[in-house]
């Protein structure tokens, strides 16, 4: 064995350095799989560690009105409780602007876990008391900034002005979408009360946090069964964990799909790296088997070679991707609030190592076999035109190998779903790669034997280098071909988008939107949104209420906790007058319009409709403000997908709600140069109200989607450049053998400039083909997504998808043409000296 | 020592088949040095590639000291030619990534001896290549290439020499101190050699000549030009 290993790196230490491309290919594609798969690692272990901290206790009770005494007492003889107040409104500044926040008043017990910094170095007490007839609060960094507002500013929230007395600096449960959708500020109890926004119908919630040693469910459990009547919502960290857990699943699993596409890209590079390698090795190959050395000797020789290349690049790779996950993680820290785990990015390295290694393996296997499979006899004969097959064991290694990566993913990635649909892509892929070649083959072999083409010896040249045996056409198009399909089905899917944020939204979605209308607001309100130039405004109860029976059936202590817990849900509810929302029907349908029965009806919300499990001609009662309403279920909508509306989870028929009607929501068309002159309009009139502009929205949106696409381009990028190293080496391997094909031409009477024009044409033609075939496919790619996960109708620019594929192919393989013409030194003289 | 026994070899043309050897007999003696000649296509190289065991004929036996070829495995085939065997080629065979010294002690090292070093530049002396162990077949003449691929064919004292066309690459001096040395270690070894050539003076000087003709082997008579 020894010998073996020295007579391998003896060898490869000669003639290593060819293996260029399978060490970049592997250390780009490492690089990537460890770098996404560590940043994803740190964050959930970092969101996972800190859930408790971020929940802000081990479980929540949630009500719309201060509990009892008696539930606080049983709360308080399990665990240690904590009540927070919270409320949306609207925040003044002595300029005149106003932003949505969320009130929150916190008592003495505040946090349960971490800790409230401020700066000043105050405690809260401090910052917010009375000092000479004014209040203070503590406000978030973000909005202080985005307000331009600091310590010794006045702000008015409802009826009261406060003073800023201090600037958050940490706080350990800041919801993580704080950033767009509602910053918090920090003020006492007794200054919420003097703001005048808490009103009967007023949405405060008011959550009670405990701390307990006991475990949550069990928790849940008991307070379920001593309070069954309640309708109070109760959650745990888990709960939230799980919830923030399944979206970075889905993003994370996004970003190393592209990542183990690279890597399978980067694989094509090996295989032909190492083909090539050993191309040039089969003398060596020959010689050593005539002198003697056994097959199976022969194999591990080789096989050692490219182990101890392939896993110095996975190493490589491992450690600069362990590297830039921490960079990943840093950046992250800095738009969610989350301490990283950095050690757990050590095990996401280690294992795309292993991955780059077995992808390496799987993809070298056949080359390695076809290699050794040539005969010493080629030594008497000569080398030139060797023609090798793959032995049979090698292609059990290979699809042995195969198995175990795909396994792998399965393993890794996070969300099941992607994972599988990963696959089974890939599959199809190379199955359908393998019928369009074979098309294309046919194609070009028929218009070949036409007269047309035999008339234009160029043309011919061309169609035959793409039909021939051994053309670059396979390769190419799985090469440049599946990251073309990856870059068009990210361009269809960031174009359509940047459309729908852009356009649609704004096209078709109201341009204010309000909430907490009190209902002798809503003439004024309507008329200041008229005088603002609103051409229509909608105006719809909201109602709150849970979900108590379903067919007469109620969850009692004896139903699963999930089922209790789904009888506490509140939802929104509204009716029908004008579909404020509009939502379309997907199965059942509307209620009669001309119906005199009396009878109450509702839709559902797909979403919840299929969480709960529910089936058109359902009876559902539902519980509001401690009354039943009964309504049969006749249809079941969707809400429209990107849209800045209310989210209404069920619409009942008009009149149903009068009973509870406390407040209002309204959306306002309107030219959108005016929505800040009449949020500031409503804001000063009536404090109580919310609102909402659109061009925030889709401002916050835009700028989340740029990071998102800046984030998609760092790893597309380097997708790319793995493609393009793999297509360099595909081209370079046929390079040689063009110019000999070109040289033999050119003896026997072919002008140069035809066989230039020909070699032009041929690379044409196959970026004529990869576009085709990259754009079809990263179309059907990017539809499901659009379809099904992003709720967005069909059509999509297709322009840039189009100048995508057709862009980026023409400059790779104009890129590639170039070089060969470069290199295109034909010397008739070194045929005839047989060199 | 060589032994074969009707031998016939044919190759697959399309819808025939060619035949490059029918009924072919042959003795060969130990220590005995035999030409073989012919012209091109003639068959010459099939006989050299049946007698390392790097093919099968399709009908008769061959026997390397005893040892009938089509009894062995692929695994004891490439036995026999490490232990057994050594083969000089025509275009030479040097692993380019292998200095001249590692070249000449593959052998040895594949069977694992363990003096396989000191054997190797012992022979290199010999060939008069020991100033140059440390270099690379390209830093090497054609001629120093060839005598390089001599020593590695014989560094273990192999009873059987195959040579194809051992002068065929190189100039006519250069050729004429190959032949030289070939024979030099042939007689110093006692070895069995067979030699396929197209050069007549190297031919004369073997004990027995063969002509292949129409895949048949005749005993043919060269005499030696001088020059």
């Amino acid at each position: 064995m020894r010998f073996l290993l020295k007579l391998a790196w003896q060898d490869l230490r000669g003639s290593g350095q060819s293996l260029w491309v399978l060490c970049a290919c592997l250390v780009l594609g490492v690089t990537l799989v460890a770098a996404t798969a560590g940043l994803y690692q740190q964050i959930l272990e970092g969101l996972q560690a800190d859930s408790r901290k971020l929940s802000g206790g081990d479980l929540q009770v949630n009500a719309r009105a201060r509990l009892p005494a008696e539930a606080i007492s049983w709360m308080e003889a399990r665990g240690q409780v904590s009540l927070l107040i919270e409320l949306d409104t609207m925040l003044g500044t002595a300029a005149g602007n106003f932003q949505l926040v969320e009130v929150q008043s916190v008592d003495q017990h505040y946090p349960l876990y971490g800790e409230l910094t401020l700066d000043p170095p105050l405690t809260l007490a401090e910052a917010t008391a009375e000092v000479n007839g004014r209040f203070g609060m503590a406000v978030d960094p973000v909005l202080a900034d985005r307000l331009d507002i600091g310590t010794g500013d006045l702000v008015s929230i409802g009826d009261l002005e406060l003073e800023v007395r201090a600037i958050i600096t940490a706080q350990p449960d800041r919801s993580l979408s704080a950033n767009w959708r509602g910053s918090p500020v920090m003020i006492s109890e007794e200054a919420l009360g003097a703001t005048g926004l808490v009103l009967p119908g007023s949405r405060v919630d008011y959550e009670y946090r405990v701390k307990t040693d006991q475990d949550p469910d069990a928790w849940q459990s008991a307070l379920f069964a001593r309070f069954p009547e309640t309708t109070w919502e109760v959650s745990t960290f888990l709960d939230r964990s799980d919830q923030v857990g399944e979206r970075l699943a889905q993003a994370g699993s996004a970003l190393l799909i592209v990542a183990f596409s690279t890597l399978f890209v980067g694989g094509l590079g090996v295989y032909n790296s190492v083909q090539a390698y050993l191309h040039g090795k089969l003398g060596t190959i020959a010689t050593l088997r005539s002198i003697g050395l056994r097959d199976r000797s022969l194999s591990i020789v080789y096989l050692l070679q490219i182990l101890i290349m392939s896993g110095l690049s996975c190493l490589a790779g491992a450690v600069l991707g362990f590297l830039l996950s921490f960079a990943g993680a840093g950046f992250a820290a800095t738009q969610i609030q989350v301490d990283t785990v950095h050690g757990s990015a050590l095990l996401p390295s280690v294992l795309a190592a292993v991955f780059g290694l077995l992808c390496a393996m799987t993809f070298a296997a056949p080359a390695i076999g076809r290699a050794l499979s040539v005969d010493p006899a080629v030594l008497f004969r000569s080398l030139d035109g060797v023609e090798t097959g793959t032995p049979r064991v090698w292609w059990l290694a290979t699809l042995c190998a195969a198995v175990l990566v795909v396994l792998l993913v399965l393993l890794v990635l996070p969300d099941p779903i992607f994972a599988l649909s990963f696959v089974g892509t890939l599959f199809a892929l190379l199955l359908l790669l393998e019928g369009i070649v074979r098309l294309i083959r046919g194609m070009a072999l028929r218009m070949d034997g036409g007269a047309p083409t035999r008339r234009y010896f160029a043309l011919h040249l061309a169609l035959a280098n793409l039909h021939r045996h051994g053309s670059a056409l396979r390769m190419s198009l799985l090469t440049l071909g599946s990251a073309l399909t990856l870059l068009v089905a990210c361009t269809v899917l960031i174009s359509t988008l940047l459309e729908t944020i852009a356009e649609t939204i704004p096209e078709e979605s109201p341009d204010l939107v309000l909430y907490d209308i009190a209902p002798y607001q809503q003439q004024e309100i309507t008329r200041i949104l008229e005088t603002q130039g609103a051409g229509q405004v909608d105006m719809a109860p909201l109602v709150q209420g849970r979900l108590a029976a379903i067919n007469g059936v109620s969850p009692d202590a004896d139903s699963s906790l999930d089922a209790q817990r789904e009888a506490r849900d509140e939802h929104k509810l509204t009716y029908r007058a004008g579909n404020i929302d509009g939502v379309t029907m997907v199965r059942g349908s509307w209620w009669p319009a001309d119906t005199s029965d009396e009878r109450a009806w509702v839709v559902m919300e797909d979403r919840e409709a299929d969480q709960i499990g529910l089936e058109v001609g359902d009876v559902l009662t539902f519980d509001i403000q401690g009354r039943p309403l009964e309504a049969e279920l006749t249809g079941i909508f969707k809400q429209q997908g990107l849209q800045t509306r209310f989210w209404f989870e069920a619409i009942f028929s008009d009149g149903v709600l009068d009973p509870f009607i406390s407040r209002y929501v309204a959306a306002g068309y309107m030219p959108a140069e005016n929505t800040v002159a009449a949020q500031n309009e409503i804001a000063a009139l009536a404090y109580n109200v919310v609102s909402v502009r659109t061009a925030t929205i889709v401002a916050t949106a835009k700028d989340l989607l740029d990071k998102a696409v800046a984030g998609l381009a760092v790893v597309s990028s380097v997708a790319f450049a793995v493609s393009l190293l793999v297509l360099t080496g595909v081209m370079a391997s046929h390079r040689s053998r063009q110019v000999y094909y070109s040289t033999i031409l050119h003896t026997i009477g072919a002008r140069l400039s035809v066989i230039r024009r020909s070699l032009s044409m041929e690379y044409v033609l196959l970026a004529l083909v990869t576009s085709v075939f990259a754009l079809v496919l990263g179309i059907l790619v990017a539809l499901p997504i659009l379809h099904f996960q992003l709720r967005l109708p069909l059509s999509f620019p297709v322009w840039p998808a189009v100048a995508a594929a057709f862009g980026v192919s023409t400059v790779c393989l104009y890129a590639g043409a170039s070089y060969l013409m470069r290199r295109l030194h034909l010397q008739p003289a070194s045929l005839l000296r047989g060199q | 020592m060589i032994r074969l026994n009707g031998i016939e070899m044919s190759y697959p043309l399309e819808q025939s088949r060619i035949t490059v050897l029918k009924g072919v007999d042959l003795h060969i003696a130990e220590g005995e040095s035999v030409a073989v000649i012919g012209p091109s296509g003639s068959g010459k190289t099939t006989l050299l590639l049946l007698l390392a065991g790097l093919d099968h004929p399709d009908a008769g036996s061959i026997e390397i000291q005893g040892t009938r070829l089509d009894e062995l495995s692929a695994d004891e085939l490439a036995d026999l030619r490490r232990d057994r065997m050594g083969i000089v080629f025509q275009s030479f065979h040097l692993i380019p990534s292998l200095t001249a010294l590692g070249n000449v002690t593959l052998p040895l090292e594949i069977a694992g001896e363990p003096e396989a070093d000191v054997k190797a530049r012992e022979i290199l002396h010999r060939v008069g290549l020991g100033h140059r162990e440390t270099h690379y077949p390209m830093q090497l003449s054609g001629g120093e290439q060839q005598r390089v691929a001599i020593a590695r064919a014989l560094v273990h004292s192999p009873p059987l020499i195959l040579a194809d066309e051992p002068t065929g690459n190189l100039d006519k001096d250069t050729g004429i101190a190959i032949s030289n040395l070939l024979f030099e270690l042939h007689d110093n070894l006692g070895s069995t050699l067979v030699v396929v050539t197209h050069d007549e003076s190297l031919a004369a000087r073997c004990d027995r000549q063969l002509r292949l003709d129409s895949a048949s082997l005749v005993e043919g008579q060269i005499r030696a030009v001088s020059a």
